[in-house]
């Protein structure tokens, strides 16, 4: 079936194969794909603030534009960026390393990605509908209330449709994982990327609704009247506070825990030694889930909750740091006495513990509550934000991509371009944030447009700014990487670095879309690595060969995406006008389709969600005698 | 959509089976009952005007007793492989205390604590 | 294309139809992974209702003991509470491979429900001609988004439930369909545990 349309060729026919299909390796490269893109969206806005503060006085973009800047350079980065880029590995690693032939649910992943896209393209079209949301990317209730136009809007709604694919997808990992693992993949057997992508899902099912439920109240006040933060009315806007929080914090972790797998895989790999305290590595993990939860107010120290609040989470927030620490140090003891070899992902993996440590260092000085007072809404808040998220998820990013890439495409990335981008990358990112510390503890308060002359800000601002530069640099050379890899076309097959442990890499490459012609039995840890040791270097079966059974692709996730896309105008435009819309919309033009817009939007996807249920979808069957000619061509090739 | 394997049941197994099945049915009728009854009494004792702060613990208690007993026999979760469940559950009714206590505290409502 | 057995004999069915396929399974562990996040979903909606009870702009404005009737609740409660039970049964005869048992106990389910959704419209009538209404304080903008979020899930719950008996009338039961019903009626009773809290909290501690 899925085979009969690949075969058309044509490039309608790949596209159209792209929009309907539930392949978690398609899917993963969609997830690239659009993630990539919002992350070279995101990194031009941060090259704009760059230039914006590289000197003093400068009008390079006006106030009000530099906010709508960094506003659209947090919320890109974080929701559009990161967190699709970190679903792309997951949705190509994970059914592999567990030994499946697909995710729990393939229709509800392909639903989450077209969520996720066309919540990332309503949230950047208020580029070119009257300017992008102002309120920063935590979008405070009283400021974004406050400010006018649609902006805040267009960040509600678009962050609520991306939302719930994060939210699909992160339901589609958990029951995945705890379903469909091949026999004898116990789960003290799973690897690290597997955990973390478990731990990480749990995170996202706990955490998103409470953004869901405070996006909800936001829209509610901005588009239909209601008074949750309102405070003439009796609202509350610190309600807002709590419930971005509730979210946003937990939301660190499912950035950073995903993150941690990527480097534990690349560790064991290239230090050829097996991850060391593998049972602490995951006792840190799941502890570091938990508690995540239980530290969101530490970003409300200076909100004035009271000495006791402060307090209880002040120690939260620093236990933290003990499973953090846990994996800082297992890590360290994997690559001691390990034959290590010096790949970019190594490099990379290397780089990122003394970097992420810094960060995490800075993190528990500002969970001294006293203390944070000081650094609160400084530039040293902004040094250690980047040297967390920067240092930690954008270097495993990076890393993933080289390490993974092989295994999604079937070449490999130039190793010497690879090791450019990351020195330029490396020494541009230590030269931007370093500096920031010293300019938040100089007085350098956070999102300021501009600075004076004279008040000691002038070189320091313009070392991160060039510093920056040099990051964009990395970024441009690892596009030419990329572009030459794709062009030059050139295959590499089976375990490509020599040295893979985990089930992935005893795949073909490319991998059958089925990818596994027989369920492999796992007989522990690093289970490849065992079979390469012990057995003959091929996964024992634990199945015979039989025709087994795949599911079928699907326009409707794209239809049911679109649906939301379209009610998200109507719903937008709703308030524009009406008398008791609040002040920043009332004065717009009044726009009577609105309305229509949305009932019609929602009855699209309403409609679709009824096709789908009245349908049988029970999939189809690859038979015995195609996987068998695959099994020979493959065999053939290796000769 | 992996097919079942085709495995017959005697009349025996097949009649034990649904009399286990009869037996667990009354069961959840002795659970809905006992549901019905504490909600008779949280909303009795509403209605009758006792002491505030009193009625305040035992209705929430009463609640609790109610949500467990539909947890555990309506939702089965007393049967085996519903390890996964409990946990959502357990880990989303700690959160959700955590969040209502903090919401009535720490709101800038009253003095902070 | 795969085939599915439809009304196989009963020494066939097996003992836990709904889990008895791979995809049955991961249905019910999605979906209790869902509920897990539904809690949470309902935890902030109630934590946000509990900061704002009672906060109105002005002293005209009524406030939860004005405004709340224990009788309405207490039927509403009764209501939901039997419609969870009937579709205990409904679940009950699917085990028992009985089809038509199944389809009469979900039209009931159905019909308890529908009967919630319409007082709770009564109520919600009631409450605007007193003047309460979504954007008249915050405390009504909270107190109809907790409620209303509940009572949306009642109706999604009835429409999938009657489109579940409606395409299943000609399908009759097999384990692809027994695990559409168990995963209908876990949606159900989870309506139900929510509603528990909101009896207890917003209406009986709402009063005193």
């Amino acid at each position: 079936m899925s085979q009969a349309t690949a075969k058309k060729n044509g490039v309608w026919a790949t596209i159209w194969e792209y929009m309907t299909t539930v392949d978690h390796k398609k899917i993963a490269i969609l997830y690239l794909i659009a993630g990539g893109f919002f992350f070279v969206l995101g990194g031009i806005e941060a090259m704009l603030i760059r230039i914006q503060l590289a000197v003093p006085n400068n009008d390079f973009l006006s106030a009000g534009l530099f906010n709508e800047v960094i506003t659209m350079h947090g919320t890109t980065m974080i929701f559009l960026a990161a967190m699709p880029l970190l679903f792309a590995f997951m949705n190509a690693t994970v059914p592999l390393q567990i030994g499946a032939r697909d995710v729990a649910f393939p229709f509800l992943n392909s639903l989450g990605v077209w969520l996720f896209i066309f919540g990332g393209i309503f949230l950047n079209l208020s580029w070119f509908l009257g300017g992008a949301p102002d309120a920063g990317w935590t979008s405070y209730a009283s400021l974004s209330i406050a400010s006018p136009g649609h902006g805040v809007d267009f960040y509600a709604l678009g962050l609520q449709v991306s939302g719930a694919g994060t939210l699909i997808s992160g339901i589609n990992f958990v029951t995945t994982i705890i379903t469909m693992r091949a026999p004898g993949m116990t789960y003290m057997r799973m690897p690290l990327m597997t955990w973390t992508t478990l731990v990480a899902g749990v995170l996202i099912v706990f955490a998103f609704p409470p953004l869901t439920v405070g996006l909800f109240l936001l829209i509610f006040d901005r588009m239909f009247g209601s008074n949750f933060f309102i405070v003439e009315a009796g609202g509350n806007t610190i309600i807002w506070e709590h419930l971005f929080w509730i979210f946003g914090h937990p939301e660190v972790y499912i950035l950073i825990l995903p993150a941690f797998g990527i480097f534990s895989e690349i560790f064991s790999t290239f230090a050829r030694k097996r991850l060391f305290g593998y049972s602490a590595m995951v006792f840190a993990t799941v502890l570091i889930g938990f508690f995540g939860f239980m530290v969101w107010a530490h970003h409300m120290f200076t909100v004035g909750l009271g000495p006791t609040a402060n307090a209880i989470f002040a120690l939260a927030t620093m236990a933290i740091a003990v499973p953090t620490g846990i994996k800082i140090f297992n890590w360290i003891f994997t690559i001691w006495g390990g034959s290590i070899e010096f790949t970019t992902p190594m490099l990379y993996a290397l780089a990122f513990i003394p970097s992420f440590v810094m960060g995490g260092v800075t993190g528990i000085m500002q969970a001294v509550a006293p203390a944070d007072y000081q650094y609160h809404d400084s530039y040293f808040i902004v040094a250690h934000f980047h040297y967390v998220i920067v240092g930690g998820v954008v270097f495993a990013l990076l890393a993933g991509l080289h390490y993974y890439w092989p295994l999604m495409f079937a070449t490999m990335l130039s190793e010497k371009l690879g090791k450019i981008t990351f020195w330029l990358f490396f020494i541009g990112f230590h030269m931007t944030f370093l500096i920031q510390h010293f300019l938040g503890l100089w007085g350098m308060p956070r999102r300021v447009f501009t600075y004076l002359d004279g008040q000691g800000y002038n070189a320091a601002n313009m070392i991160s700014s060039l510093g920056a530069g040099l990051m964009a640099l990395g970024v441009i050379v690892l596009v030419i990487n990329i572009i030459i890899t794709v062009a030059k076309n050139q295959k590499v097959g089976r375990d490509p670095w020599g040295d893979g442990r985990t089930l992935e890499w005893s795949l073909p490459l490319p991998v059958p879309y089925y990818n596994f012609a027989q369920i492999p039995l796992v007989r522990g840890l690093d289970a490849f690595w065992i079979e390469k040791k012990e057995g003959n270097g091929e996964m024992l079966p634990a199945e015979s060969l039989d025709d087994f059974h795949m599911p079928n692709n699907s326009i409707i996730p794209f239809v049911m995406s679109l649906g939301l896309f379209v009610a998200s105008f109507g719903a937008l435009y709703f308030a524009s006008g009406k008398e008791w819309a609040i002040d920043a919309v009332a004065d717009l033009p009044v726009r009577p389709w609105a309305f229509w817009v949305l009932v019609i939007g929602l009855a699209i996807t309403f409609i679709s969600m009824i096709t789908r249920s009245f349908k049988d979808d029970l999939g189809y069957y690859v038979t015995k005698e195609e996987v068998l000619r695959d099994l020979e061509e493959q065999e053939r090739g290796a000769k | 959509m992996a097919e079942l394997e085709a495995k017959s049941m005697t009349d025996t197994q097949l009649r034990n089976l649904r009399r286990q099945r009869t037996k667990e049915m009354r069961l959840q009728l002795t659970g809905f009952s006992f549901m019905i009854f504490l909600t008779f009494m949280a909303f009795g004792m509403v209605a009758l005007d006792f002491n505030a702060t009193f009625i305040m613990g035992i209705v929430m208690l009463f609640a609790f007793i109610q949500v467990v007993l539909q947890f555990y026999y309506f939702m089965h979760m007393k049967d085996k492989g519903h390890e996964f469940a409990k946990l959502f559950m357990v880990v989303g009714m700690f959160f959700a205390i955590a969040f209502c206590v903090t919401f009535i505290y720490i709101v800038w409502i009253g003095q902070p604590i | 294309m795969a085939e599915m057995k439809y009304n196989v004999p009963n020494e066939q069915w097996p003992e836990h139809p709904e889990t008895a396929t791979l995809e049955g399974k991961n249905k019910f562990v999605g979906f209790w992974t869902f509920l897990g996040g539904e809690t949470v979903l309902f935890a902030s909606l109630f934590a946000t209702y509990l900061a704002l009870k009672d906060s109105v702009p002005s002293s005209d404005h009524m406030l939860a003991a004005d405004l709340f009737h224990l009788e309405l609740a207490f039927v509403m409660t009764m209501l939901l509470l039997t419609s969870s039970l009937t579709s205990v049964y409904a679940v009950y005869h699917m085990r028992n491979n009985n089809f038509s048992k199944m389809q009469l106990w979900l039209a009931i389910t159905v019909l308890l429900g529908a009967g919630f959704l319409a007082l709770e419209i009564y109520e919600f009538y009631e409450y605007v001609h007193l003047g309460h209404t979504f954007r008249s304080s915050a405390f009504g903008s909270a107190f109809y988004i907790l409620i209303g979020t509940h009572g949306f899930h009642v109706i999604i719950g009835l429409i999938w439930i009657t489109g579940l008996i409606i395409r299943n009338a000609t399908r009759g039961l097999s384990v692809y369909t027994a695990a559409k019903v168990n995963t209908a009626a876990l949606y159900w009773h989870f309506i139900d545990v929510v509603w528990v809290f909101i009896f207890t909290i917003v209406y009986l501690l709402g009063v005193i």
